[in-house]
């Protein structure tokens, strides 16, 4: 059995625990361990936070990534800014004189990260541990007519020469995780384009970051979609969230629901909308009705 | 050793040494040594009168040993080694010190340390001169022949101006037909002149000189030797057709019912399984593509067999080999260009109105695939809009740093064919920086201004296609406006680079050729050397050396042939005399020295009952890697003996 | 042309502030393209802020090697990017542009020039250790959903939020929230 260091971050604990409800049973449907990383913080957000003060980001990550250390356990998790953050933050660790100077800080807390932590997208973990082969084998359902915009978010793969998962430009995983429980991943205009949340523009700019997401619905939309897919869960809230925003101000008329990855391949795997966290996005499932779903039977 | 009489003589090369080193104390210094009779200092060593007071010196003061400190060996090591023949001291007497780039170039802060360093370079050659011996030049004779690797514009070239000069040129070109590039083109850039129109009578002038041999579908698999004396072995591929019965009549072609993307039209058009690249192919003659035709995959058609009243179809033709022997070699290779499906953002391979300019060449040139008419991939019609996107793949860390020199020209050419084809058209241009260096270019430039085409500073963010027409939308900013904007085109032709042919490592590593950063080869010398190369009796020829035009190219090739003739009329070169010898008694055997050997000099033999290694000396370039590979120190290298290095480290560190 | 913007001296120092206080993050040779930028606007065409805002990133690193701090650092656009890396991605002359505009606000946030909105997030994030608070809904949910009421996080553990209010008090990131919160 695959163990990991389960981190958290904020949104989804706080403010979806569909998606960490829905990830923790998938794993578990995959016999993939996710242990609880006591005491960690927000990873810290590198938009917000990473703007403010890079050093204090770094030693703030330090100490998240020291606490997996301690478990002897490299990281999931399910946040493109956790990534961003985390992944960074090990890659930029693995420079001794740079891990010098944040464990100097960390001695006042009597904690030491040594370096070489792994930090692992739930993607990679899907992809990587559990294989396409063993995905198609737990799949009970196929969603068999459901059309999906995929959005992949920007931070798991750039910048790409310290993500390292190839070119950034016309990335193909998503849509084969789509294509894998047999829905259709649909082409729209600026799939690549960010949701607008990011760098902190969704506190700093709430405006701006809504006029990223009400032009990517509107080209999801009149591309004819059932859902989003996304892989970042601060992409899932400003979807989810920010259509209701917009929505309220008057100035989009249909949401567009929206899936966790792993909300999607737990429908597939036959687990109850209700546990995997569907009706608790702001955006009603609506897609359900069209694949015949009521109930889960697991 | 009391017989060594050694003139030191420290060059101030203007300022270049003497502005940091003090050259005086030098020669100071290096005057008290042992065996030295003088030591003096002079502005420029290498000037007539420098190189006089050498020469009066060795006369006058009988001087059997000469130093010079100056600037590197590879610059003038050659002159001063003259002028010691010339007043008869045998030039291997003659050693350098580099006190300009390995001293005051580098220590141009530091004029004291520079100081120390040039007193402590200048005695190493001192304690080293006395162990060198006067050593002989070796002479070989030339076989006047050329060999021109590949049959572009560059290649034709080469081999024309040598033939003409009555050298045997043997030309040897990958593909069916020589041509390269320049018969893809059609109009050149700034006289519009067409390109098949001049490059056609140069193709028909190879097939017709009595000095060239054409070796066309046919590779150079390897090459032994050195300058003057090369053997290359040349495989001639099947065409399955009997080249001295084939009359390019085209009846087979006609004949033949299979339809292949064309690979001259770049996959825009179709040929059949036996074709010629294009109609005026040289030499015209046909070839059967074995992966296509349907004898060769079923066994089954022969249309052509049947067909051809000169009855050369030959299905049973095999490769054949060729070996020639040349004293000269050209490259010629040219280039590749370079692949835009790299820059996804643009969407090349994806968006089908979005063309490379090699593409759009074949699109506007009347006997392509739509007979010179300018039409969309996606549904032939006519562009109302065209944009030119420059520098994809060029001026690109993330592809190929340089600049590709030919796309600016290119894309204004193009760009100017579609105002004349379409005059309502929106043509755009959307740049970094117009390079329109030639001459004519900026000229032609003006012209294409005046003509309405509109140039946009602002390298393209994006491209994006409309899935229901197909237009394309680009996404940029105007930087002279500092406006973003997004803006609409029913055609996208990429200005992509030029690249180092895929197959350049085969060639570099059959020759020993170096490549630059930039994955070219590399000329000996980037403003005095240009067409030449790190080998001997190697010459670069047009885009090989890096990207070129066509004016540039040409005059490259010609370059190269004109250096190639001077051996080739000389009838004999001259050799290093510095080379590897073995001691044979000391010899073991191991054949270490004949591994290592880069240049396949070593030759065992047997020596009073056992194997010995020995030296062959005109394929010898005295690099030494034997010598030091060698365990039993029985190889030694004429003028870097090992007693000579040690005394030399030791009078470094002897302050 | 008295107080003229044509009589502006450029100078280096900016982009050196840039390159060595990103040092102490990103390495120094990546950074140090910023002297190799040639403005050709890949970046603001790629950029998906700059079709809807101000922000032209090339100006802003226009800004940066010509020294013109006041420029760079006070104005809004430096908050409109959502670091999306589009622009770095493509930068033929592998410029660092998000990794720049990230140091470029931190000079900024050093100096007091964060917004206000910001500094709410900074505000929770040293009073709980998240960004977010969790409020009582979200426990509901939580529960219904078969997890802990409260995440295993400085939430549950005060001794953790302890820690890093130590570290932050260490490093000075603390007061400067606190300072700028006002």
């Amino acid at each position: 059995m695959k163990k990991y260091a389960f981190f958290l971050g904020c949104i989804m604990p706080l403010r979806y625990p569909g998606i960490e409800a829905a990830t923790r049973l998938v794993m578990n449907e995959f016999q993939i361990d996710l242990l609880e990383m006591n005491g960690a913080t927000c990873c810290p957000a590198p938009g917000v936070l990473g703007s403010f003060d890079l050093e204090n980001w770094l030693v703030i990550g330090a100490r998240n990534l020291s606490i997996a250390e301690q478990l002897g356990l490299d990281i999931t998790l399910t946040c493109n800014g956790c990534y961003a953050s985390l992944q960074e933050a090990s890659v930029i660790l693995n420079d001794k004189e740079r891990r010098g100077r944040v464990n100097a800080l960390l001695e006042k807390v009597k904690r030491s990260y040594g370096g070489g932590t792994q930090v692992k997208h739930v993607v990679e973990v899907l992809d990587k541990d559990v294989g396409s082969e063993t995905l198609k084998n737990h799949i009970t359902r196929q969603l068999k007519g459901l059309r999906v915009a995929a959005h992949y978010g920007c931070h798991y793969l750039k910048p790409t020469k310290i993500r390292a998962h190839g070119s950034s430009e016309r990335p193909v995983f998503l849509d084969d995780l789509v294509s894998l429980v047999g829905a259709e991943s649909v082409p729209y205009k600026d799939k690549n384009i960010c949701c607008g949340a990011g760098g902190g523009v969704r506190s700093g700019e709430p405006l701006v970051a809504l006029d990223f997401t009400l032009e990517k619905v509107q080209n999801m939309t009149a591309a004819g979609v059932d859902c989003i897919v996304t892989p970042c869960v601060f992409c899932h809230l400003q979807f989810d969230l920010g259509q209701t925003e917009l929505r309220d101000k008057g100035r989009l008329k249909e949401r567009v629901p929206v899936l966790y990855i792993t909300q999607l391949l737990g429908l597939a795997m036959g687990l109850s909308p209700e546990k995997l966290g569907l009706y608790d996005n702001s955006v009603p499932p609506a897609y359900l009705e069209r694949l015949g779903i009521t109930g889960g039977n697991k | 050793m009391a017989d060594e009489r050694i003139g030191v003589y420290i060059c101030h090369c203007g300022t270049n040494i003497a502005g940091t080193v003090d050259v005086e104390k030098v020669a100071q210094r290096i005057a008290g040594l042992p065996n030295v009779v003088l030591a003096k200092d002079y502005k420029y060593m290498c000037s007539e009168p420098g190189q006089a007071m050498i020469k009066q010196d060795i006369r006058d003061r009988k001087l059997n040993r000469v130093i010079v400190a100056s600037c590197s060996p590879r610059m003038h090591e050659p002159t001063f080694r003259k002028a010691a023949q010339e007043a008869g001291l045998n030039p291997y007497l003659v050693e350098m010190a580099n006190i300009r780039e390995q001293c005051s170039w580098v220590h141009m802060k530091e004029p004291e340390k520079a100081t120390v360093k040039a007193i402590a370079l200048v005695a190493a050659a001192v304690a080293k001169s006395v162990f060198d011996e006067p050593l002989q030049m070796r002479e070989v004779p030339v076989t006047p022949a050329a060999l021109v690797i590949g049959g572009g514009i560059a290649g034709i070239q080469s081999s024309l101006d040598l033939a003409d000069q009555g050298f045997k040129v043997h030309l040897v070109e990958k593909t069916p037909s020589i041509g390269g590039h320049m018969a893809q083109l059609d109009k050149t850039f700034p006289t519009l002149d067409c390109s098949a129109c001049i490059l056609t009578p140069k193709m028909v002038d190879i097939s017709r000189h009595p000095n060239i041999s054409l070796l066309a579908y046919s590779e150079v698999k390897a090459i032994d030797g050195y300058i003057g004396n090369f053997k290359a072995r040349v495989l001639k591929k099947p065409r399955y057709v009997d080249e001295s019965k084939c009359t390019g009549c085209g009846l087979c072609a006609e004949k033949c019912p299979v339809n292949v993307p064309s690979e001259f039209d770049l996959g825009l058009g179709t040929r059949k399984a036996i074709y010629v690249p294009f109609p005026q192919a040289v030499p015209l003659r046909y070839t059967i593509d074995r992966e296509n035709c349907l004898y060769f995959k079923k066994n089954i058609c022969r249309a052509c067999e049947k067909f051809c009243t000169s009855g050369a179809i030959d299905f049973g033709q095999l490769p054949a080999e060729v070996e020639l022997e040349v004293g000269a070699i050209i490259i010629a290779t040219g280039y590749d260009l370079y692949d835009a499906g790299h820059k996804a953002e643009y969407g090349y391979g994806i968006y089908r109105n979005v063309i490379n300019g090699l593409e759009f060449e074949r699109l506007v040139n009347a006997s392509g695939p739509t007979s010179g008419k300018v039409l969309r991939p996606s549904d032939g019609k006519a562009p109302r809009s065209v944009a030119f996107v420059q520098c994809v793949g060029s001026r690109d860390k993330n592809a190929n740093l340089y600049c590709s020199r030919v796309c600016c020209m290119a894309s204004l050419k193009q760009a100017h064919q579609i105002k004349e084809k379409f005059p309502g058209a929106e043509v755009s241009i959307f740049y970094i920086d117009m390079r329109c260096f030639g001459k004519g270019y900026e000229e032609f430039y003006e012209r294409v201004q005046q003509e309405g085409v509109r140039f946009i500073r602002g390298r393209v963010g994006e491209i994006l296609e409309n899935p229901d027409d197909k237009n394309l939308v680009l996404r940029f900013e105007d930087t002279l406006l500092g406006e973003v904007a997004e803006r609409e085109f029913d055609l996208a032709v990429l200005a992509t680079g030029v690249i180092p042919r895929a197959d350049t490592s085969e060639l570099q590593s059959i020759l020993k050729l170096s490549r630059g950063p930039d994955g070219f080869f590399l000329e000996a010398h980037p403003k005095l050397r240009p067409v030449e190369t790190n080998i001997d009796g190697v010459f670069l020829g047009g885009a090989a050396q890096g990207p070129k035009d066509i004016p540039d190219a040409v005059a490259q090739a010609g370059a190269a042939a004109s250096r190639a003739a001077v051996p080739l009329s000389m009838g004999k070169v001259e050799l290093e005399g510095i080379i590897a010898s073995v001691d044979e008694d000391l010899c073991s055997g191991c054949r270490i020295c004949e591994s290592v050997c880069e240049y396949g000099a070593i030759k065992m033999k047997e020596k009073s009952g056992k194997q010995v290694s020995s030296v062959i000396e005109v394929l010898c370039k005295g690099c030494g890697v034997c010598g030091s590979a060698c365990p039993t120190k029985s190889i030694k290298m004429c003028h870097f003996t090992d007693d000579a290095i040690l005394a030399q480290v030791k009078a470094v560190l002897r302050d | 042309m008295k107080d003229s913007k044509a009589n502006r001296v450029p100078s280096w120092n900016l982009a050196k502030e840039v390159m060595s206080r990103g040092a102490r993050i990103y390495p120094l040779e990546d950074l140090n393209t910023l002297y190799e930028c040639v403005q050709c606007g890949t970046c603001v065409g790629s950029c998906p802020s700059g079709r809807r805002t101000a922000l032209r990133i090339r100006s802003m690193i226009r800004g940066i090697q010509m020294g013109y701090r006041e420029e760079v650092l006070d104005t809004n656009d430096l908050w409109s990017c959502t670091t999306c890396y589009t622009c770095q991605e493509r930068c033929p002359r592998d410029v660092r542009v998000t990794e720049i505009v990230k140091i470029v606000r931190n000079i900024a946030f050093e100096e007091g020039r964060a917004k206000e909105r910001h500094l709410v997030v900074a505000n929770n994030f040293i009073k709980t250790g998240h960004t977010i608070p969790l409020n009582e809904e979200g426990k509901k949910t939580r529960v219904k959903l078969g997890l802990s009421p409260v995440p295993p996080t400085s939430l549950l553990f005060p001794e953790a939020l302890a820690e890093i209010q130590e570290i932050m008090r260490t490093d000075g990131f603390y007061n400067k929230v606190i300072r700028d919160k006002k």
